[in-house]
């Protein structure tokens, strides 16, 4: 690894743990309710500098975070590290498997559904373990996603365009 | 410091594609028939009436813990609701079965001497509903 890419690294593992950090500050109307701001920046490093640097700014912020907001190994990491690492690997996965299918706004609702979808497994691996409560929730949690998921992909895809746009020039 | 972006992949900042579109309709029809489903999969027990001599006297959540005191003909019927399950705690009928029927979470448990009646169920399935014992 390059000593620029290790900036660029730690730059964008830097904006997105104060993302992440102001996101668990903000009141929710339901409490497992989160907007995914955060998945923004991954958004961003995995189309512009690839896997490897989305899934390493993932894992920083998750963990960083978790141990400024004092969860760390706590219930709720468990499911923000899970819902991490594997939304990021399916958004890597659809990236380099179809790399034009989708834009910005598809890779994060890819992001935001396999979010849902591992932290509906977790919750029901080790917490619930009862499929009606997970069953009833998902709709809910679906729907939600695809619109979180949506604008936060319109706003990853106007931050990608701008940082292409100042590289350029 | 300096960005590089690959030139190849620069399609990519150009907005939305079809496929994202499509995505957004396929993903909004799951949540909703999801919803649908839902709905029709899980219509039970959703509320407590509980009935003394006849008349509705309380109508509760299943979803939210609690316990009553039930003012029937002979004395106070406490009802305790815990978990989604109902039972009746203490009666002041004499052998006590409506007790021992324990907890329930569908149908019904009546106290005869007492002349109280707890139902558990949505509106929907009112017709339906069986009487699990009936406490002479």
């Amino acid at each position: 690894m390059q000593l620029q890419d290790k900036y660029r690294i730690a730059l964008l593992s830097a904006y997105a743990i104060a993302i992440h950090s102001f996101e668990n500050l903000l009141p929710t109307p339901i409490p497992w309710l989160r907007l995914g701001i955060a998945n923004i920046i991954t958004l961003a490093t995995l189309v512009l500098y690839g896997f490897r640097s989305a899934m390493m700014v993932t894992l920083i912020r998750v963990i960083l975070s978790s141990i400024f907001i004092g969860t760390f190994l706590g219930p709720g990491f468990i499911m923000s590290f899970g819902g991490g690492v594997i939304s990021t690997l399916a958004m890597g996965l659809t990236f380099s498997l179809l790399p034009r299918l989708f834009g910005p706004v598809g890779l994060s609702l890819i992001g935001a559904l396999f979010h849902n979808i591992a932290q509906l497994f977790l919750a029901y691996v080790l917490f619930v373990q009862k499929l009606e409560p997970i069953l009833i929730v998902s709709p809910i949690l679906i729907l939600l996603g695809t619109i979180t998921g949506v604008v936060n992909g319109f706003i990853g895809g106007m931050l990608i365009k701008n940082i292409v746009k100042r590289s350029n020039s | 410091m300096r960005l590089e972006v690959r030139r190849g992949k620069k399609e990519i900042t150009e907005g939305t594609t079809v496929a994202d579109k499509l995505l957004i309709v396929a993903l909004m029809i799951i949540s909703l028939s999801g919803f649908i489903f839902i709905k029709n999969v899980f219509p039970q027990g959703t509320d407590v009436r509980i009935e003394v001599n006849g008349k509705s006297a309380y109508r509760l959540p299943l979803n939210t813990d609690t316990t009553i005191s039930v003012k029937g003909v002979i004395g106070d019927t406490v009802v305790e609701i815990k978990n989604r399950k109902v039972r009746i705690k203490e009666s002041p009928c004499p052998n006590k079965i409506c007790i021992h029927n324990g907890w329930v979470d569908r149908g019904a448990i009546v106290c005869l001497p007492n002349k109280v009646m707890v139902f558990i169920g949505g509106s929907e399935d009112r017709q339906n509903k069986t009487i699990d014992a009936i406490a002479g």
